[in-house]
């Protein structure tokens, strides 16, 4: 039941963010799915198919500066104390991810002038948002301990997308050292919301040369907030079945519609020696249906209500102060909602990898001729990177991949990045004939206790895998 | 078993175990249901700046002892704090440069003109040179809390006690509310 409230609470988005690094699966060449993460990547098979659904799966939900264990510590009663200290350590820069994929349909072949092709289509959702420490301060603990001191609206950004992709790779073999591929990629938006660029600052200020002991200050107020397929969800009374045909048309171009590519590489400068490195997601969505964008902006200061005495006007009327107030407030803090289309761009990754093997593999009957994988063991460095609305955010990680046989493999790797420097996953691959399945876990550390654990990752797939005699 | 098979058993259970038998120890996350947000806000709220001459009725001219103005206070019956408002701490100041002094008066009303809270005090007299600050500091608990919530408008009464000096001056008046909420 523990298991299922953390779960839940994860995918509530509460605690818990998710990455987009596939570590586990950079430079492993006898899998398919390793092509999605570099379209140059050498390729040891000669087709795939994935099983429609199941032929990748990858979900990881993580936060950079925060784990179930810092609130909920059942060996301390004050949960308030914890949440407040926890709202006091994070930063502006601290951040919660959650990232899920899931491959539809995954095919490849290899043509006859030897170069790969793989196609597929796979869903994808990707949420991203800074800790808004400043506004959260604010609802927390109020202005009243920050007296002279800024809340800063630009702590608020956050981005979050569901789309469908589909893509079309080809990988070619330049010569016996450089491999290099491209993937085009048109997405289908399902779902956008983007709230980035904010700024503005709200200060109570005890300046004793203002008339009442605190003026209020809001300064250069821009908030905005851009959504696409969000707003007839919410405005148009749809059944459940309704709303689910609705993000199925969706799915197949039928709302928001973008394009991209990835591009890759990998050469080899000896046998045993490669580098490798990949651009994904190289592209831009233009969310242009179902667009909502919700506007606060405008700047305003305030030293409370003034009564005139007396409380009638020249026609005996009474003033109405407070009328007249928000009438003020209303002209020079606007909140708008308006529809105006909008372009987001993908998270772009990118990947550089060194990689060295030894042991070298033959041929069980002929040691003069090697497999296409020239040897049992690889280690290997691995950088990723993603554009967030700030910063690129990095892991580094360092591997070793062993295969015990042609058809097992494992990889085991161990990360450094903003949620752990305790990162150690691994990969299990196995090929039953033509069968082959993959299970990939981040973080097994912790799962020894995912209360302590700032991130998670889990990612399995099922294909038939072909090789030419 | 062979070292290879051995291997395999061996990655895959670890993997499996710990992907499947994976649990959250150490928290209790029924505190969830005690989460509560509890800010302190500062609201300024009413501020004037009176004279002698708004002592002078607008109609006859002539010098009237007691002023009073209405002010609705629309927020008093927002959600968030007929709901959510725990204590009220208000702040009142009078800078006084008359040389009389007054009575202030301030009345918490609810929509039906029923009084729900008075808070009455003198203001001391300055002089010219040298204005006097007077200060009252009302503070609501959460037992009555509710004189608060059933408020509306906000009357301020003052009435000048007149002395043989001539009446003029400057009666400044500031005042603010510590709103505490528990969410």
């Amino acid at each position: 039941m523990k298991c299922l409230y953390f779960l839940l609470i994860l995918f509530a988005g509460i605690t818990s963010s998710m990455s987009q690094n596939k570590q586990l699966l950079y430079n492993v060449n006898g899998l398919p799915q390793s092509l999605l993460n570099n379209p140059g990547s050498t390729v040891n098979f000669d087709g795939h198919v994935g099983i429609p659904l199941f032929s990748k799966f990858h979900i990881s939900v993580g936060s950079s500066g925060l784990n179930l264990y810092d609130i909920f510590d059942n060996s301390n009663p004050d949960v308030n104390k914890r949440v407040s200290s926890a709202i006091r350590r994070l930063t502006r820069n601290d951040y919660f991810t959650l990232h899920q994929q899931l491959e539809i349909l995954s095919a490849g072949w290899r043509l006859n002038n030897g170069q790969y092709l793989s196609a597929g289509v796979y869903q994808e959702m990707d949420m991203f948002a800074y800790f808004p420490k400043d506004p959260a301060l604010l609802v927390n603990e109020g202005n009243n301990a920050y007296i002279n001191v800024p809340f800063d609206f630009s702590d608020v950004s956050f981005t979050g997308e569901i789309l469908t992709v589909y893509h079309l790779g080809i990988n070619k073999k330049i010569n016996d050292k450089l491999t290099v591929g491209v993937r085009g990629k048109l997405y289908s938006g399902i779902f956008n919301v983007e709230s980035i660029h904010n700024k503005g600052l709200f200060t109570t200020r005890d300046d004793p040369n203002t008339p009442n002991f605190y003026r209020h200050f809001a300064e250069n107020i821009d908030v905005r907030v851009n959504t696409s397929g969000y707003a007839s969800l919410n405005n148009s009374g749809m059944t459940v079945q309704q709303s689910t045909a609705d993000l199925l048309k969706r799915s197949f171009f039928g709302g928001n519609v973008g394009a991209g590519f990835d591009i890759g590489g990998t050469y080899s400068l000896r046998e045993n020696f490669r580098v490798s490195a990949s651009i994904l997601d190289i592209g831009v969505v233009y969310q242009q249906h179902d667009v909502e964008n919700y506007l606060y902006y405008g700047s305003y200061a305030t030293d409370g209500i003034e009564p005139l005495f007396p409380d009638v006007d020249e026609n005996n009327n009474t003033i109405p102060y407070w009328d007249l107030f928000e009438d003020e407030v209303d002209r020079n803090l606007k909140d708008e909602t308006l529809q105006e289309n909008y372009t987001t761009w993908r998270p772009t990754k990118f990947n550089a990898a060194i990689e060295f093997g030894f042991e070298e593999m033959y041929d069980v009957c002929n040691y003069r001729r090697t497999y296409k994988r020239r040897n049992f063991n690889l280690v290997g460095l691995h950088l990723f990177g993603v554009r967030r609305p700030r910063t690129l955010n990095f892991a580094l990680t360092a591997y070793y991949d062993r295969k015990f046989r042609n058809n097992f493999r494992a990889k085991i790797a161990y990360t450094v990045d903003d949620y752990s420097f305790t990162n150690v996953g691994l990969l299990v691959s196995k090929r039953l004939n033509k069968f082959n399945m993959f299970l990939a876990a981040d973080n097994l550390f912790g799962y020894l206790n995912l209360a302590k654990s700032q991130n998670a990752s889990l990612q399995f797939g099922l294909q038939f895998i072909f090789n030419k005699q | 078993m062979s070292l290879f098979k051995l291997h395999k058993t061996l990655f895959l259970l670890v993997l499996c175990s710990l992907v499947l038998v994976s649990c959250v120890k150490g928290v209790d996350l029924d505190q969830r249901e005690e989460i509560a947000l509890t800010p302190d806000l500062q609201v300024s709220l009413l501020i004037f700046d009176v004279t002698a001459q708004d002592f002078n009725d607008p109609e006859t001219g002539e010098f009237q002892s007691i002023i009073r103005d209405t002010v609705r206070l629309e927020f008093l019956d927002d959600s968030y704090i007929q709901d959510d408002l725990s204590t009220v701490e208000f702040s009142f100041k009078y800078t006084n440069s008359f040389t009389q002094a007054f009575r202030n008066k301030i009345s918490f009303l609810s929509e039906t003109n029923g009084v729900q809270h008075v808070v009455s005090f003198d203001i001391l007299a300055g002089t010219k040179g040298q204005p006097v600050v007077t200060n009252w500091i009302e503070f609501i608990d959460k037992a009555n809390i509710e004189v608060v919530k059933k408020s509306i408008k906000m009357v301020v009464e003052l009435q000048a006690i007149p002395n043989q000096d001539p009446f003029e001056g400057e009666l400044k008046f500031e005042s603010k509310g510590l709103f505490s909420f528990e969410f």
